[in-house]
């Protein structure tokens, strides 16, 4: 099975344009050949999609990668280093970066990994999208669409 | 003893959400022992006004990404008693092996993720891996049973698709559900090896007694994890109840000075809620494999230490497996039928009660004549035990101070009891934040 995983707080603003991307790829049906999620908060939950039962998966996240507000980009997870300073390991506080690596420390084998980060403009305590973000919306999901396309051809 | 204390943890670690401990003494004087709660609100009743029944529960499962089949199970149940709906008998078992699936996946995740690492003396999960890899790959294939069980009940673990006032939108098979039974049946090893390894790390169990009164979800029928009354519990065994719809006479929501989180009391100046205090309440009624594993473990009502609420979710874990073979044995003979929604027979308010993992959760919803919704109250456990938090700070201090303890290990006693309680405060952000090293 391939996956699309969305990632994100609902309630986070633009930290919910993962979950808003897979969404609108389940709700508009694009999701063909693979599988689309909305994991929610829940990252630890990631560790039962990308074991070896997965043959490839994209996760859609809210990334500050030092781009322009809305703009978008994928990269594998070893290709980048996290600066979220968070003490512990949590279900909630979560890094995306560092439960992959915990994935990868536990030796199994694991599914190809790619990141699609989508730059946010605003992140805050509110249910909704800005402007920037929610301009592009398309863009996103087409771009998500089209990496499972291309990786098939 | 300790003449001068100064700790200051902000926003404690391993816990879903931000909270503070503050611990200030000079001189042997206690100056200040706080459990601050700093967590901006985020207006959920207030976001699902002007809703229609049909949507209220999809808004109000992202409450909680971690108990978001809890909050879902709690609205459509309070929206099903403000319309007049009674959902049929097998909608009930479904919805009740739903929330055991919830309540195994969330207490495996505390116990092993979050509290083990307190008890082994490593910093997180991930830290635990070279050194107890087979107990964190254990801890996986037991979460991984969770999340499989609530995704065929649920369509999803987070915030189920299936669950609608009325029924459920999608069914399981009967063959689905004999391969979830043959899973659950195929992990009891890892669930005795569980009990093994928390057997092994009782002792680093802090020893420290409150009583105080016990909240939890009552029923004739079960433990009291999906549907009933409200019963309390104190120390010596009194006990009282509660109708759900009279549940603000029981919670008695309050602002205290140092939370931006309502606090809660009732008979007492305060009350805990969560899996000790259902173990508390509803003894009784814990399936005979779980009783074992309590007695094994050396735990019996009323348990009176709050670090034993860990313990007392292993016990849960070992009662959800086991009712959940019960529930799917029963599904499977008596067959899944295609049963349709129950309509609405009115529209007016209704107010319901669920055990979440980390206690009981209230939900209740007004509705107007055209299904819309008008007024909303949520009530979560973890605001209910934010008051007896700060009772065990206070009645946790001088016993510290009074021993030789150093100031890290009277902050890793705080840490520990506030990670005890599984607090679920907020759901906080999950962008990514990174730097491109090729």
């Amino acid at each position: 099975m391939r996956y699309l995983i969305g990632i994100g707080n609902y309630t986070g603003f633009d930290d919910s344009i993962g979950l808003r991307v897979a969404e609108v790829v389940g709700e508009a049906g694009l999701d063909v050949g693979f599988r689309a999620i909305d994991l929610g908060g829940n990252i630890l939950d990631l560790l039962h999609y990308i074991g070896e039962d997965a043959e490839q998966v994209l996760i859609v996240d809210s990334a500050r990668m030092g781009l322009e507000p809305g703009a978008h980009a994928f990269f594998a997870p070893d290709a980048v280093e996290t600066r979220k300073e968070l003490a512990g390991f949590s279900s909630h506080e979560g890094d995306l970066v560092k439960v992959l690596e915990f994935a990868a420390a536990l030796g199994g084998p694991l599914a190809p990994i790619t990141i699609l980060g989508i730059e946010p403009d605003e992140i805050r305590a509110e249910v909704g999208l800005s402007a920037t973000l929610e301009r592009r919306m398309d863009e996103y999901v087409a771009a998500a669409v089209a990496f499972f396309g291309e990786s098939q051809a | 003893m300790q003449r001068n204390v100064n700790i200051d943890v902000h926003h404690l670690t391993r816990v879903e959400g931000h909270g503070n401990i503050v611990v200030n003494v000079t001189d042997g004087v206690i100056e200040k022992c706080e459990w601050q709660v700093p967590e901006a609100p985020r207006f959920f009743e207030a976001m699902v006004r002007g809703r229609h029944y049909t949507e209220v529960a999809r808004i109000t499962s992202r409450i909680c990404g971690i108990c978001s089949v809890g909050h879902t199970l709690a609205s459509v149940k309070a929206t099903e008693a403000a319309l007049g709906i009674e959902v049929t008998p097998q909608t009930k078992k479904l919805r009740t092996l739903l929330k055991h699936a919830e309540n195994f996946d969330s207490h495996v995740l505390h116990v092993y993720v979050l509290v083990a690492p307190d008890l082994l003396g490593a910093q997180s999960a991930f830290a635990l891996v070279p050194t107890h890899g087979e107990v964190v790959a254990r801890a996986l294939r037991l979460k991984r049973l969770g999340h499989e069980w609530g995704s065929l009940i649920g369509g999803r673990t987070t915030h189920p698709t299936t669950v609608v006032p009325g029924g459920f939108s999608k069914l399981p098979t009967v063959a689905e559900l004999k391969a979830l039974r043959e899973k659950i049946v195929a992990a009891v090893p890892d669930l005795t090896a569980t009990l093994e390894t928390v057997a092994a790390l009782a002792p680093a169990i802090p020893a420290f007694d409150r009583p105080t009164e016990y909240m939890a979800v009552s029923s004739d029928d079960e433990y009291g994890m999906y549907d009933g009354y409200v019963q309390t519990i104190l120390s010596d065994g009194d006990r009282a109840k509660y109708a759900v719809a009279d549940y603000r006479s029981c919670t008695n929501e309050y602002v205290a000075p140092q939370s931006t989180a309502k606090f809660c009391r009732n008979r007492l100046d305060s009350y805990a809620a969560g899996a000790l205090a259902r173990f508390n309440v509803n003894y009784d009624q814990l399936h005979p494999e779980a009783k074992k594993v309590a007695e094994s473990l050396g735990m019996q009502p009323i348990c009176t230490n709050p670090y034993m609420n860990s313990v007392a979710q292993v016990v849960e874990v070992v009662h959800s497996a086991y009712e959940g073979l019960r529930l799917l044995d029963e599904l499977i003979a008596e067959g899944i039928k295609d049963e349709g929604l129950v309509a609405p027979t009115k529209y007016a308010t209704g107010a319901s009660a669920v055990e979440v993992p980390r206690g009981i959760l209230f939900h209740e919803y007004t509705y107007d004549a055209d299904g819309f919704c008008t007024g909303a109250d949520c009530i979560i456990p973890t605001g209910q035990n934010h008051a007896n938090i700060q009772r065990d700070f206070d009645a946790l201090l001088p016993g510290l101070l009074a021993s030789e303890k150093s100031e890290d290990e009277m902050r890793l006693a705080f840490e520990m009891l506030v990670r005890a309680y599984d607090p679920c405060i907020s759901c906080s952000t999950h962008y990514v934040d990174v730097t491109f090293v090729r």
